[in-house]
């Protein structure tokens, strides 16, 4: 790694705390290591982390202790709230508006399609909105991006795994790269991609804006992930966006 | 010309190992004893078009990672086919274009190419120089026999692994590499933890790294399974070695138990073979 990519702020876009069940299925229990993910994030020279809360049926509560979480290991970490547009449904302006406002939280995950309801306070709230859809093989990851991309360009997207958790459907990490060409507001979030040429295309054929670094840590080894980023040597200066640059413009300025 | 089996015996394949390890050692001018061997990767060419692992595996650019990955030599077997006697052929000759970098295993359909499995196998081993075998289909006591007479290993990437425990238990003298420690990227953690409860309590079923995604299983086999069960593996090209090996270095275990994982217990599994005369 060069000199400059070493002085690099590095931000991990996409970690995970709390208690709840697993993003990914099959679902399992979860009560999330904070400590462990600062330790193997500190390890792997990470500063700092994005953390969603463990997935949960609605996220009052599970927002509440990401911001507890934040707070307590301030600066390291980076608060993302997390709602099910659906199950939530009616609720989610005053509630996301709080939680930004009030207490901290810098962005979204949306837990399932996301709805005019979820993209309309974001887009007023100037806050990222983590969308992976969770789609079967065989089924089209455009049917879900395509849309919400194209209704919101104001809105910036963060797709998590560059389209498909585990490389189970390698398709999917094909359409992923053509969303963002063909959406600037969709940007590809590099954790848990186990077929590492498709990080390297992405790296190739996208704009480095469009490119975030994730870990889905504890979940996944953030020592691993950094090691990935590594591996693509990427130009400095594209380094630096992808590394954190990108994340923190998205991020926009705390309100709190 | 082909060789015969004495020009493949077992000394001439276990110089062969070393030879290459001790070339690798000079060139990261350091001394190591043990080679580093990656057990599952892919290489060859497709015909069907339809997937990345029924189109190409490019040996070069396998070689190209495994240099940098710092692995002396891969086992390779054939990409997807329905059949597999000539995708074996290209195989061998894949070993032949690169001295030194690649042990070539066979792979079968047990269901597709029934009957003629043996008498492949065999030719297979003794006259054109490979030394295991790859599975994705369950195999048939045509396969197995096959293979506890020549002493190969097994690497297979069952559909679960109830159905790998039900072959291993009727053949306790070969040696099966599970792939994926059970479940290739991860796609189903339960199928880790099963894959090395079955581990544990089989001394013949050992566990190999590749393709997993969920590294704290790679931990839980090494802790559960011992170190003497898990053999380095990446499933190149399609999962990338450097990323694969960094999952085990990451791991700072003891320098005797990372050479066992990375090379050792591969190479004891291969060092088995007794093929015989053609």
């Amino acid at each position: 790694m060069s000199q400059k990519a070493r002085k690099s702020l590095i931000i991990d876009c996409h970690a995970v705390v709390s208690k709840g069940r697993t993003w990914a299925d099959p679902p399992r229990e979860v009560d999330y290591d904070v400590n462990q993910l600062l330790e193997r994030g500190a390890e792997a020279g990470i500063d700092r982390h994005c953390v969603v809360p463990a997935r949960n049926d609605t996220y009052l509560e599970a927002n509440r202790e990401v911001a507890r979480i934040v707070e307590k290991h301030s600066p390291r970490l980076i608060g993302f709230a997390a709602h099910s547009p659906q199950r939530e449904a009616g609720r989610l302006r005053k509630m996301l508006t709080e939680e930004v406002k009030s207490m901290g939280l810098r962005g979204v995950r949306s837990d399932g399609h996301p709805t005019r309801e979820l993209l309309d306070v974001a887009m007023e709230l100037g806050i990222p909105v983590m969308y992976y859809p969770n789609f079967t093989r065989g089924q089209s990851l455009g049917k879900y991006y395509h849309m919400p991309a194209m209704a919101y360009p104001k809105v910036n997207f963060i797709l998590p795994h560059l389209g498909q958790f585990r490389s189970l459907s390698w398709p999917a990490h094909m359409e992923a790269l053509d969303l963002a060409r063909r959406y600037r507001n969709v940007h590809v979030e590099t954790s848990g991609v186990g077929s590492f040429k498709y990080l390297e295309m992405a790296a190739r054929e996208l704009p480095a804006e469009q490119m975030l670094f994730g870990t889905c840590a504890p979940e996944l080894d953030p020592r691993v992930e950094r090691e990935a980023l590594r591996l693509l040597k990427l130009p400095p200066d594209c380094f630096s966006k992808v590394a954190g640059l990108n994340i923190l413009r998205l991020l926009g300025k705390p309100s709190v | 010309m082909n060789r015969t089996a004495s020009d493949y015996s077992r000394r001439e394949f276990l110089a062969g190992v070393s030879g290459a390890a001790a070339v690798a050692a000079a060139s990261f001018g350091q001394t190591r004893k043990t080679p580093v061997i990656d057990c599952h990767t892919h290489a060859g060419t497709g015909t069907a078009l339809t997937d990345p692992w029924t189109t190409i595996a490019d040996p070069e650019e396998i070689l190209r990672r495994n240099r940098e990955a710092g692995i002396d030599k891969a086992c390779i077997f054939p990409i997807s086919h329905d059949t597999f006697e000539e995708a074996n052929q290209e195989i061998v000759s894949i070993v032949k274009r690169y001295p030194g970098r690649f042990i070539g295993y066979a792979k079968h359909d047990p269901v597709n190419e029934k009957g003629r499995i043996r008498a492949m196998l065999l030719k297979e081993c003794r006259t054109m120089g490979l030394r295991g075998l790859k599975l994705h289909v369950t195999p048939t006591p045509e396969v197995l026999d096959t293979v506890a007479e020549l002493k190969i290993p097994i690497i297979w990437h069952p559909d679960n692994v109830a159905t790998f425990e039900r072959v291993v238990k009727g053949y306790p003298t070969i040696d099966f590499i599970l792939a994926h420690i059970g479940s290739d990227l991860s796609n189903n953690w339960r199928e880790h933890e099963t894959a090395i409860a079955v581990a544990r309590n089989y001394p013949n079923i050992y566990l190999d790294t590749g393709a997993v995604v969920l590294t704290r299983y790679i931990e839980q086999a090494i802790k559960e399974a011992g170190p003497e069960k898990v053999v380095f593996g990446s499933d190149e090209p399609e999962v990338d070695c450097r990323l694969e090996i960094y999952k085990i270095r990451v791991l700072k275990l003891p320098k005797e138990q990372e050479e066992m994982i990375l090379g050792g217990n591969i190479l004891k599994l291969l060092s088995k073979y007794e093929g015989g005369k053609a």
